[in-house]
């Protein structure tokens, strides 16, 4: 993840992935107040079935469509396995989140079975880059960040137009709630994990593809900087979530060109913990995220 | 030494606490005799459980001052309120669930010396383990005194809503505080045990503890207490002993429909 | 075959060590704190730059001592609680429940990526090597028979830390710490000073992780970010869970099981049919395999059995059976 991390620095191309990372992260948080740990590997998972059906077919949008039905089955297989049973079964959000932890290495480890551990190489022609203002941007640069607008335009729209969508919202608000006015919340939370799952595994497919390689492990190191963006925004809230998206991507950016007394940059190694710092920093002072109004006693 | 202490047990002046535009207490202020068991009554949403949470350290006022003992406690934090002697209950009960009922007593007295970790892990000196075993006595007698005893190895968390209530009344007897406030005791507890809890009640009175009753259920309110508050709307609307009170119109309006009446 | 059990042996003392620090912090205080390796690693790294001399060129590392071990261990326990000392009063402050646990997580990435990359701190990925029968040399011992001293070493710390939590267990220290675990409102309504009394409890179990690093310096001779990687991790927090957190010998229990778990595994997983052939391809297949397994394990556990294969034991009042009788004065 170091090396992949150094390929990429930070940047809007980032940003655009962070942000629907992040905002599958978000949906499936709302809609059953667990925190996935295991969101990243939906993203590796994405990569590798990109990178199958990519192998196979030579096209990449067909790799694409892959990555996402193979997120969007993976999510729902979580949903449907592990998280919507120890819901059902009351557990309490730690013992979920431990338990997806769990299921976060489970999941690597089967992949290291199928495909091994090493890095696996996945690279589309960039085309050549050109100026656009301030930056130097590539065709497949751009595809990214549009695709990626592209996708949230629509998350939105269907969150806030459609009748699933306003479902999705009852769920999120008040579980016990929406059940009573008829909506089924297992099968809203199953399809919102599905729904999340795809956005996931497309941004595994253009992450793994930005850096150039990707790994049994490479999605858990990203989960960490979606983690930070997801709370930033606060989780839950999935507009704040994209403002946390960009408002992580644009800091790590920065912090990539401090320089250090002695004239060295800080290594894009530290990004990591640059993002966590943040993180703590963002749960200190305002704990439900940077858009809501911090809390007052403990015991608010 | 001149007689008795008549000063206040507690005494509110302006509390205040708002969220967002809304003021759930706005200038409450009131007084609770000591050696009493004072009600504190109102419909609902009239801030009485804020204006709990504020006197014992669980939110942060806005505005006003409670004064405990001569001190002004407002803002302090729930510990030090509670180890100067005010201890409250909650809505629903809080016991120690995995704890079993006899160490749910025996831990409701807050113990520097032996909570500290040094003294708490070497503390081998006879006097400790001399004062632990009264300990365990007094809080197997209170327990007794409760119809609890033969529950004392039970898990807390096992026990029926009544029975938890009870545990807690157990807690406050073996912390003899100079003051409790307890919040909807009679809440989702059987009705039967409503003496028992009156008759605890007036123990708590005569061991030396004052008390502050909050209730929605009003023949308890009328059993127990001898003064009584009422709230309504983020303050004190009115205030006397509870017959004075169901011929007094704006506690009536208050309540709206007459609850009190009759 | 005789020098791998005494090996395995001396391993699982110390993981018992470092399991019953944790069960101070996840099974008595309650919260899942993920920055808890953080704590050991940093017990084994201070332990070694305070034994192994000073650096060779590349190596870089801080100070580069040669104190005698057991000086050098208390001072890498104390480190260890400073540390901790800084994470908990940001982390307990204000947070729990899974805030907590990710903020403790960032905690423990931030080590790690530091202890890896700023490399003159601990020599970067490379760590610290050369602690060699560290207190061999007071005794004489020759190679097969240090390795049968620091068997006994560490199994007589193991049973001294074990005795030292029974009393904290039975303590009114121990049992305020439970109080806040199990309803902290509840606990400061009667006195508990919350965030102290966690810090205090916080600081204990980090200083019993930074111990258990020490030992493992030793065991190890060396330290690096690979002994810290996530199977390790893993395996530490499933003992205390399968064992059954809060109760020290179910915790025992569970550094026993997953051990044998751990062990059995690389002896039975060659033996599936497929997998054998897929590790001639693919190498990492069996460790891969090893640490689904453990994954699952958890899980399952989380799901069927959360408190553990022994719950914690109830103080069951004895005495007062006889006190109950007649009326005393």
């Amino acid at each position: 993840m170091h090396d992949a991390l150094l390929t990429l620095g930070f940047g809007i191309v980032t940003a655009s992935i962070l942000a629907l990372s992040a905002v599958a992260f978000t949906l499936q948080y709302g809609v059953t107040n667990v925190a996935n740990v295991s969101h990243g590997e939906i993203l590796t998972v994405g990569a590798y079935a990109a990178y199958l059906v990519h192998q196979r077919t030579g096209s990449a949008i067909a790799a694409a469509i892959a990555a996402a039905l193979a997120g969007g089955l993976v999510a729902l297989a979580m949903y449907s396995s592990l998280i919507g049973p120890f819901i059902r079964f009351g557990a309490s959000p730690t013992v979920v989140f431990i338990a997806t932890l769990g299921m976060s290495f489970v999941i690597q480890n089967t992949l290291v079975i199928f495909f091994g551990a090493a890095n696996v190489a996945y690279t589309l022609d960039p085309g050549a880059p050109r100026q656009l203002g301030p930056f130097l941007i590539t065709p497949l640069d751009e595809e990214i960040v549009v695709s990626a607008v592209a996708i949230t335009v629509v998350l939105f729209v269907i969150i806030s137009r459609t009748k699933f969508g306003k479902a999705l919202r009852a769920v999120s608000q008040n579980r016990e709630l929406a059940r009573v006015t008829g909506i089924n919340a297992t099968r809203i939370a199953g399809a919102t994990f599905f729904l999340a799952g795809l956005v996931a595994g497309y941004a595994g497919f253009i992450l793994a593809e930005s850096v150039g390689s990707f790994n049994p492990y490479f999605g858990f190191g990203f989960f960490l900087i979606t983690l930070t963006a997801a709370v930033a925004g606060g989780l839950g809230r999935a507009f704040g979530t994209l403002a946390g998206a960009v408002m992580v991507g644009l800091i790590l950016e920065f912090a990539q060109t401090v320089r250090l007394p002695g004239g060295s940059y800080v290594s894009a190694s530290y990004n990591l913990a640059f993002a966590f710092a943040i993180l703590a920093i963002v749960i200190l002072v305002r704990p439900r995220g940077l858009f809501t109004n911090a809390r007052r006693s403990i015991f608010e | 030494m001149s007689g008795p202490d008549t000063s206040p047990a507690l005494e509110v002046r302006g509390l205040t606490k708002h969220f967002g535009g809304v003021y759930a207490v706005d200038g409450c202020s009131f007084q609770a005799p000591r050696g009493q068991v004072t009600g504190l009554i109102g419909p609902n949403g009239a801030g009485k459980s804020t204006a709990i949470d504020l006197i014992s350290g669980f939110k942060l006022p806005d505005g006003g001052t409670v004064l405990f003992k001569g001190r002004a406690i407002e803002g302090l934090a729930p510990h030090h309120i509670s180890r100067m002697g005010l201890i409250r209950t909650f809505q629903s009960p809080r016991e120690w669930p995995g704890l079993t009922v006899l160490e749910n007593v025996v831990m409701a007295r807050w113990d520097a010396g032996r909570e500290s970790f040094l003294r708490g892990v070497v503390g081998l000196a006879r006097a400790q383990r001399d004062r632990s075993s009264a300990e365990l006595a007094k809080a197997r007698e209170i327990l007794d005194e409760f119809g609890l005893l033969a529950l004392r190895d039970e898990r807390a968390g096992n026990l029926s809503g009544g029975q938890k209530r009870l545990v807690e009344f157990a807690r406050i007897r073996m912390a003899q505080p100079e003051l409790v406030i307890l919040d909807e005791p009679m809440g989702g507890v059987n009705p039967v045990l409503g003496e028992r809890m009156a008759l605890a009640i007036e123990a708590f009175i005569a061991t030396g503890t004052s008390v502050i009753v909050v209730e929605h259920n009003l023949p308890f309110i009328e059993r127990v207490t001898q003064h009584v508050i009422v709230m309504a709307l983020g303050t004190v609307i009115a205030e006397g002993p509870f017959e004075s009170l169901r011929s007094n119109q704006d506690v009536v309006d208050a309540y709206l429909g007459g609850a009190v009446a009759g | 075959m005789r020098e791998y059990l005494i090996s395995v042996l001396t391993e699982g003392a110390i993981f018992g060590i470092m399991a019953l620090g944790l069960n101070v912090i996840w099974g008595w205080s309650g919260d899942f704190d993920l920055a808890y390796y953080g704590y050991i690693a940093v017990g084994a790294y201070m332990t070694l730059v305070l034994t192994v001399g000073p650096a060779v060129a590349p190596a870089h590392y801080i100070l580069g001592l040669t104190l005698p071990y057991p000086l050098a261990v208390v001072i890498a326990v104390i480190t260890s609680m400073a540390v901790s000392l800084v994470v908990g009063s940001i982390a307990l402050r204000h947070l729990r429940g899974i805030y907590f646990s990710i903020v403790t997580l960032g905690a423990v990435y931030v080590m790690y990526v530091f202890a890896g990359q700023y490399t003159p701190l601990f020599n970067g990925y490379q760590g610290l090597s050369g602690l060699f029968d560290p207190m061999g040399d007071w005794f004489g011992l020759d190679y097969l028979s240090y390795q049968y001293f620091l068997l006994g070493l560490c199994l007589v710390l193991f049973a001294l830390v074990f005795l030292f939590m029974w009393r904290i267990s039975g303590s009114r220290f121990g049992m305020a710490l439970r109080t806040l675990r199990e309803d902290e409102r509840a606990a400061a309504a009667f006195g508990r000073d919350i965030y102290r009394l966690k810090l205090k409890g916080y600081v204990l179990g980090a200083g019993l992780g930074g111990f258990a690093g020490a030992l493992f310096a030793a065991y190890l001779t060396a330290f690096n970010t690979s002994a810290w990687s996530p199977v390790e991790v893993i395996v530490l927090y499933s003992a205390v869970l399968v064992g059954g957190r809060g109760n020290i010998w179910g915790v025992a229990l569970g550094v026993l099981i997953m051990g044998l778990l751990v062990q059995e595994s690389t002896r039975f997983l060659p033996m599936l049919p497929g997998l054998g052939e897929l590790n001639t391809v693919h190498p990492q297949v069996l460790l891969a395999a090893r640490g689904a397994i453990i994954g699952l394990v958890l899980v399952l556990f989380l799901r069927f059995r959360p408190q553990g294969l022994l719950p914690e034991r109830r103080f069951a009042d004895s005495e007062g059976a006889l006190a109950v009788a007649p009326q005393t004065a």
